[in-house]
């Protein structure tokens, strides 16, 4: 009886490496010759850039009757300048920060993070201040970084249109 | 049932551009924060050359005029007169440089000023509330 079950034990731990062993090499392994978002920081977005994306975020969000929380934050991902539209939700105030912020931090648009977790690559949750939905647009000066953008409060999808208008208004 | 007036992104313009200006005329480079009855941030706008800390520091002090109804400074006074244990109060920021903004009798909010000497702090909130009338 006894040997019967160390012999079953052994059998699935045999199972267990054979598993293992017979994976597919993950994309996770390939090794780039070049890095993905080398994108230098600049100095940092000046208050009256930063407010005329928040305007443009805020004209169109408006055009559209939808009310959203605009952030915009500096190429350190501190906050520059914020708007709550009336009605707006609360809960999206700190989201809002939180996307322009990681969108800085990482160098890209927050989405890349929601289509990581999307796609099954669940360990982009484990890296710090991440946040894994769209609506968050780093902002660039002739190649720099020097702030980003976030919005929320409507669905990721509303948020990004309103996040892009915003971007768009004050790239160089 | 009661109503109670309510600030609008409008009025945060107003108020957020005439403390600015204040700031400006004087050559000081601040953060102005302003905040809704619930401490929930409104609008904010950090002038060039204010710091990061600046941002956080002026939310905080705006957060406590709003959430408690008074002066930031109140608080800062009641702890130099002595009263120590007011420095463990939840979510206080006890320096001068938030002020309540009250409408119609009701407190419908704050402004919370950082990045001069706390008294300038303060009377760059007060000239952005003043628009209001």
């Amino acid at each position: 009886m006894k040997s019967h079950i160390r012999m079953a034990a052994g059998g699935i731990l045999a199972g267990l490496a054979l598993a293992v062993g017979a994976q597919q090499p993950s994309a996770l392994d390939v090794v780039p010759d070049k890095m993905p978002n080398d994108i230098p920081y600049g100095t940092p977005i000046s208050l009256e850039r930063a407010q005329a994306a928040i305007a443009a975020a805020v004209g169109e969000s408006k055009k559209r009757d939808w009310k959203l929380n605009v952030a915009v934050v500096d190429s350190g991902g501190r906050l520059v300048a914020f708007a709550r539209m009336d009605g707006a939700q609360l809960g999206s105030i700190a989201i809002s920060e939180h996307k322009a912020r990681a969108a800085a931090m990482y160098r890209r648009e927050t989405k890349a993070f929601e289509a990581g977790v999307q796609a099954g690559n669940h360990y982009l949750l484990t890296l710090d201040d991440v946040i894994a939905s769209r609506g968050g647009i780093p902002i660039l000066d002739g190649g720099r970084l020097v702030g980003a953008i976030g919005c929320s409060g409507a669905t990721g999808s509303q948020d990004e249109v309103i996040c892009r208008a915003g971007a768009d208004a004050v790239k160089r | 049932m009661k109503t109670r007036p309510m600030l609008t992104l409008d009025d945060c313009r107003r108020i957020s551009t005439a403390a600015e200006a204040e700031a400006k005329k004087n050559n000081w480079n601040v953060c102005i924060a302003i905040l809704d009855d619930g401490g929930h941030l409104l609008h904010l706008v950090r002038m060039d050359g204010a710091s990061p800390a600046n941002a956080r520091i002026a939310v905080e002090k705006g957060r406590t005029a709003a959430e408690s109804r008074r002066s930031s400074l109140v608080w800062e006074d009641r702890i130099k007169a002595g009263r120590n244990s007011m420095l463990g109060m939840p979510g206080i920021t006890p320096v001068q440089g938030g002020l309540p903004i009250i409408v119609e009798g009701i407190c419908v909010g704050g402004v919370g000023v950082s990045g001069v000497q706390s008294h300038e702090d303060e009377q760059i909130a007060a000239a952005g509330i003043k628009v209001l009338g």
